[in-house]
């Protein structure tokens, strides 16, 4: 085969790539503005309206469908995503950083950290769920299942670490240490700022991977429903497009989230590079 | 002057590796001291055993009559200069600099007004004046190094561990910062111990010049007696200036793989096995039919190539057992000759001036 035709080829792959990436969101978010409440999750869309927007936030005359039974586990959802990514960022930092000299056994210890992410969600949240039944321990989104999130996300915030402290320079500790600058205080000033963004990086993984996961959740978290156990939980009756309407406000929420963070680290790269070409004058 | 620090029988080994192998050191206070050593000598490990960022194996290291060898680095009150210079990119020149005074267990200084004054009288003690709110990515090569430098001297420690300081620099600059570093240094009294690979920057900077080979010290000496009378063969091949031939010696005279050369009035000097070294530039080259006076030594050789270095060249020759011999004629003597190329030439020295190890 020629280059071009290489080219093209790759060129398909990627747009077929991007349509199975983005095609069910865009789906989903085509059918959030179905008419309601009598219109279905399915095409052909009888009318274009906000109906289901303004049903989420109950501004809707009452009906036979029921508001999304969300509010409480969007709160538990997010307080436990907050709790599993402060507890697995700390973890994950400070383990990477134990990691960074080899000790007797690292080997086995790194395997066991990692085996976390690898073992099938379903069997590690039954397990939990027989061993609590076992001791009598009663199952709660903030005991049983907040330990399985934390057993999930941080072997994903250690590895994120591993590979920052890998690039990561320590002739610049030591030269903070030969300042007369103590090994603590040189990880405050020094080593904290170099991997910051790693860390902010560990803790969006810790956060997202918290904020959706179902399985170990399904038999840990007991009677309250986290978000993702709630939204299954109206599956189970009938989908309406309310919940595609929510999918749509979580999504854009994100991507203001991310915007911000672009648009800050954009305005100091700008501002970094003003100083520079002021004093270049 | 009085001794700095002292480094007693110290030993360091990674896995079978001897890197030091029972280092003695006593180095004075207030003065300029050059660490040679080919890589793998050890030299870099011995400057992080005295920082404290490695531990010997055995040994004691005494700082002002202290042994520091179970101090932690930030309590040993001695600076390092990395040769990637190891600045740190998330603050500027100024906060650079300023770090260690801030941030430091012992006295910090906490008034901003000081630490501000401070930083101005270093800056343009190094010569970095306008440059203090920059990036430390934003300065050229020879900038950070000045930054490098003054963010340890402004901590004002009695030593100051400089690691290839220099091999980070393009060679123009090498040279003005060799002349630089010996005049701060001067200017703050400390002691430097200067680690370097390149016997020029080692000869030409250190008040004293200790050389290292495979874990030990070989030399400790002036510049003049280090490039003069290098106290072994190791030391010799190391400088890249001497020819240095194997063999033994016999009745008055050193057998080698070329010949006999008759030994000169001065004692052989004692050396784990002989060698016979004559200097590059102590040695000339003759048509091979030119007498000899008495006290010379010839061989003959035939001429390879040759290479030139502005203010001298130097001429390759090889020797019938194989081995290169190198002839140094400097330009400021005689015009530079031309030799026939395989031709074969006499290389004539006197007997005086090689150095005979036994």
């Amino acid at each position: 085969m020629n280059a071009s035709g290489i080219k093209t080829g790759l060129g398909a792959y990627t747009a077929l790539f991007l349509v199975f990436l983005y095609g069910p969101l865009v789906v989903l978010a085509i059918l959030s503005f179905q008419t309601g409440p009598e219109g279905g999750p399915q095409f052909p869309i009888i009318e274009w309206s906000t109906y289901w927007y303004k049903h989420l936030f109950g501004l809707t005359p009452p009906s036979r469908i029921a508001p999304l039974p969300i509010e409480q586990a969007l709160v538990r959802s997010l307080g436990l995503a907050v709790m599993t990514m402060i507890v697995s960022t700390v973890l994950g930092v400070t383990a990477a950083q134990a990691f960074r000299r080899k000790f007797r056994g690292s080997g086995v210890v790194f395997y066991l950290i990692v085996l976390g992410m690898m073992v099938p969600g379903v069997l590690v949240g039954l397990g939990m769920a027989l061993v609590a039944n076992t001791l009598g321990i009663d199952r709660h989104w903030w005991s049983t299942a907040f330990v399985l999130h934390v057993v999930y996300t941080f072997p994903f915030a250690f590895l994120v670490m591993l590979a920052i402290f890998n690039r990561f320079d320590p002739s610049m500790e030591e030269a903070s240490w030969s300042l007369g600058v103590t090994p603590a205080r040189t990880f405050r000033k020094v080593t904290f700022p170099l991997i910051f963004p790693g860390v902010l990086s560990a803790m969006l993984f810790a956060f997202t991977l918290s904020y959706d996961e179902f399985s170990r959740t399904l038999f840990a978290s007991g009677r309250d429903l986290t978000l993702p156990l709630a939204i299954y939980g109206t599956f189970s009756v009938e989908v309406h497009p309310n919940v595609f309407a929510f999918g749509v406000l979580t999504t854009l929420f994100s991507f203001a989230l991310l915007g911000t963070y672009a648009a800050l680290m954009m305005l100091s790269v700008r501002r970094a590079k003003r100083i520079a070409i002021q004093e270049e004058a | 002057m009085s001794t700095v620090l002292q480094l007693k029988s110290i030993t360091k080994a990674y896995g079978d590796m001897r890197a030091l192998n029972g280092i003695d050191l006593a180095l004075p206070g207030d003065a300029y001291i050059s660490l040679l050593g080919p890589s793998g000598s050890g030299k870099t490990t011995l400057l992080r055993v005295i920082a404290g960022f490695e531990h010997p194996d055995a040994g004691a290291i005494l700082f002002d009559g202290k042994r520091i060898d179970t101090v932690a680095p930030h309590q040993r009150g001695i600076g390092f200069v990395f040769q990637n210079f190891a600045l740190f990119p998330h603050l500027s020149v100024a906060q650079n600099i300023a770090f260690g005074l801030e941030n430091r267990d012992v006295d910090p200084v906490t008034d901003r007004r000081i630490v501000d004054a401070r930083v101005r009288d270093i800056i343009s003690l190094v010569g970095l004046s306008g440059l203090e709110g920059r990036a430390v990515t934003q300065i050229s090569g020879g900038q950070r190094q000045r930054v490098a430098l003054a963010r340890t001297l402004v901590t004002e420690p009695r030593m100051v561990l400089l690691d290839e300081p220099l091999g980070a620099l393009d060679a123009n600059l090498r040279a003005r910062m060799r002349a630089e570093l010996r005049a701060i240094r001067e200017r703050c009294g400390v002691t430097f111990l200067h680690v370097t690979g390149s016997e020029a920057e080692a000869l030409g900077m250190g008040d004293t010049v200790l050389v290292l080979e495979s874990g030990r010290i070989a030399q400790s000496a002036d510049s003049d007696t280090v490039y003069n009378r290098p106290a072994s063969p190791a030391v010799a091949r190391f400088l890249n200036c001497y020819n240095l031939f194997a063999g033994r010696i016999e009745g008055g005279a050193f057998v080698g793989g070329v010949g006999r050369f008759a030994l000169g009035a001065s004692a052989p000097t004692r050396a784990a096995s002989p060698a016979y070294a004559i200097r590059y530039d102590r040695v000339s080259v003759r048509p091979r039919d030119t007498a000899i006076a008495e006290d010379e030594i010839r061989i003959e050789a035939n001429f390879v190539a040759s290479e030139y270095s502005g203010a001298a060249v130097n001429s390759f020759f090889a020797l019938d057992d194989g081995k290169v011999f190198e002839v140094e004629s400097h330009l400021s003597h005689a015009a530079p000759e031309t030799y026939a190329e395989q031709g074969r030439y006499a290389l004539v020295w006197k007997r005086e001036d090689a150095l005979v190890y036994a």
